[in-house]
């Protein structure tokens, strides 16, 4: 029985890796082939089946003078999302702390309306909030700035930090805050000191979503910038052409998702580890 | 350590200069002093915590005035008072260890870290923790936990007063017993002034010098264990305090003593205590002081005994007085009538009540 049980479940197992894994094993044979081998048919293994080529990755760093330099894009696209996820992170969490703690009231508007209001700037879809950001940003000279789309990420992320980190302060008993005033702690001193180290697994959620999110957004980089600042995934469109050159799309996509795939690693023993429970519901 | 003073201290948590019924703690004013041992008692959602947070500051009271050592501290923040508290469920820093949680009020206080050690060291010895000071506080048991909050108020040296919120709910009951013992001792030891609240009397009797009896966001009365059993000033106390409650018995004044049932009991001082007073009259007994005979006698009422409880060294025996029923706490060596039986009331044991608050015979 138990012999059954373990091969049922290394089979799942391999299943499962497998339509993780061939995807990427897919996108790394496509960036090492040329044209001719990758219209030929699928093909698998490098020398014998097809003649690889660097020509795929040679093109994203400018190589013989034609292609584009990808890592100008790599760094604004590094830039502006930890910098937008940090102080996302920062502002949100502090908001969740005060929504959870203290009561606010402004007429009929109490917490957890000012709660609903944060949630509910991702219900609406983001193409309506295209034109009003372009026209800020125009206003304040900052389209075409890594700056520019810092701001407009905060504004897309923070709801999220908000709403991940509001449900898990309160989660957290009051006698807590209570207790660390009662030690001495002022009020930011108790957030700091004892209710935030408490707070990790949120926190990495709460990170995760912006960072992924932020990483991966393609609609508000393509219209907020141009020509001098450009992002990893506007860099990588930008590629395409009449004739679809799949095999530095390929080089591109696995150098684009490396990030995320190191951040997957390092915060494997929170998601494994069933420290997430209760940091989402 | 501090003489704490509450100068017509009161509470609402609805809105400021609302009626007085709607407080959920009528304004009053006590003195704790320095050093002593206290307990308030009363049932659940009788204000008991919310009179602790006044004192601490999480609460800041509607009206009064709070007063440490004579200092007026009523606008004071929580961290400026100096007050550790511990609460019903054990509350520790779950990500530091055991020494990091009782060393955390004093790294708040940026005290060196020598003095710290010394100090923590000193409490951990003194709370049988030393063993465990490396581990992750997570890890101990229920009560260790609660340990860990007293000692975070034990490491200040200077704390105000240490406010315990129903510090025994989660623990074992054997636990229980030591946790109390050592709760007393600590105050004997240290002369921590110490307020314990608690809806249990036993808690209350055992651990404190004086208890301030609760009710409905009243005080009803403050005195030593003894006084609240011998004299309590309120029926509620009477009935609250004592295993079984006192006997509140409605009556009415006669000439020289007092009407139950139309029986006349001869109960002089009461009556005279009694005569001018407006509002429902009850007369109390505990079931402690009720005497019971075989023989009719003089001021003797005649009941029947309707079942005998036995509780191993004694025996409560439930009497029915033409359908008052009476209780009485008889030692069991004592022999126990068949089936009638007379009482009596000795008037120095009983206490006379006006719209349950006790009249002064000697006035």
């Amino acid at each position: 029985m138990f012999v059954l049980y373990r091969s049922l479940k290394y089979f799942v197992l391999l299943v499962w890796s497998a339509f993780v894994a061939l995807p990427f094993l897919w996108a790394l044979t496509t960036s090492f082939k040329t044209a001719n081998g990758v219209v030929s048919g699928a093909t698998y293994i490098p020398w014998l089946q097809y003649e690889p080529s660097l020509e795929g990755w040679k093109v994203l760093f400018r190589g013989e003078g034609k292609g584009i330099d990808i890592i100008t894009p790599y760094l604004n696209s590094l830039t502006v999302t930890l910098s937008a996820s940090f102080i996302s992170l920062l502002l949100g969490t502090l908001a969740a702390y005060g929504l959870s703690r203290f009561s606010w009231r402004a007429g009929p508007i109490r917490n957890a309306d000012i709660t609903f209001f944060f949630i509910s700037q991702r219900i609406m879809p983001p193409i309506v909030l295209s034109i009003p950001f372009f026209l800020m940003l125009r206003m304040l000279g900052l389209l075409d700035s890594r700056a520019g789309l810092v701001l407009v990420y905060i504004a897309l992320l923070m709801p999220i930090v908000v709403w991940v980190m509001v449900d898990f302060f309160n989660n957290i008993p009051r006698e807590l805050d209570e207790t660390a005033m009662l030690d001495g702690c002022g009020p930011l001193e108790t957030f700091w000191r004892v209710i935030l180290p408490n707070c990790k697994p949120g926190l990495v959620v709460a990170g995760l979503f912006c960072i992924v999110f932020g990483w991966n957004d393609f609609f508000f980089a393509f219209i907020l910038t141009f020509t001098e600042t450009q992002l990893l995934p506007v860099a990588i469109v930008s590629l395409n052409s009449s004739v679809t050159p799949w095999w530095s799309l390929s080089a591109s996509s696995l150098i684009a998702v490396v990030p995320l795939v190191i951040l997957a690693f390092v915060i494997e023993k929170y998601l494994s580890s069933g420290n997430l429970a209760g940091a989402i519901k | 350590m501090a003489r704490i003073e509450l100068k017509d201290v009161g509470h609402c948590y609805g809105p400021a200069g609302g009626r007085l019924e709607d407080y959920a703690l009528q304004p009053f004013s006590h003195v704790w002093e320095d050093g002593g041992a206290y307990a308030l008692l009363g049932p659940s959602g009788c204000g008991k915590t919310t009179f602790l947070n006044i004192i601490s500051g999480l609460v800041h009271p509607t009206r009064g005035r709070v007063l440490f050592d004579g200092r007026d501290v009523t606008a004071l923040a929580t961290a400026q008072r100096n007050i550790a508290q511990v609460f019903q469920f054990p509350v520790i820093y779950k990500t530091k260890t055991v020494h990091d949680n009782l060393a955390f009020p004093l790294r708040c206080r940026n005290v060196e870290e020598t003095e710290i050690r010394r100090r923590v060291q000193e409490v951990a010895a003194l709370l049988n923790l030393e063993s465990s000071l490396k581990k992750p506080a997570r890890q101990l048991t229920a009560d260790a936990k609660q340990l860990i909050s007293l000692g975070r108020g034990l490491v200040r040296e200077d704390v105000a007063a240490i406010l315990l919120d129903e510090p025994l709910t989660v623990i074992d009951p054997q636990q229980k017993w030591l946790l109390r013992r050592k709760l007393k001792e600590i105050n004997t030891a240290l002369k921590q002034t110490m307020v314990y609240v608690t809806h249990d009397q036993n808690e209350a009797m055992t651990f404190a010098d004086h208890v301030a009896v609760m009710d409905q966001g009243k005080v009803m009365q403050i005195g030593t264990p003894q006084e609240l059993f011998e004299c309590p000033q309120h029926t509620f106390v009477g009935w609250f305090i004592g295993s079984p409650a006192m006997n509140i018995l409605p009556c009415t004044v006669a000439e020289g003593g007092v009407m139950i049932k139309d029986k006349k009991v001869p109960l002089p001082a009461l009556a005279k205590a009694a005569a001018t007073a407006a509002g429902a009259l009850e007369l109390g007994i505990r079931p402690e002081f009720v005497q019971i005979s075989d023989t009719p006698g003089a001021g003797a009422l005649g009941v029947d005994i309707r079942e005998i409880e036995n509780l191993g060294n004694y025996n409560i025996v439930m009497l029915d007085l033409d359908g008052l029923e009476i209780k009485a706490k008889i030692s069991v060596g004592n022999p126990l009538p068949d089936r009638k039986a007379f009482i009596r009331l000795p008037e120095k044991s009983t206490h006379i009540y006006a719209s349950g608050q006790r009249l002064n015979p000697g006035t």
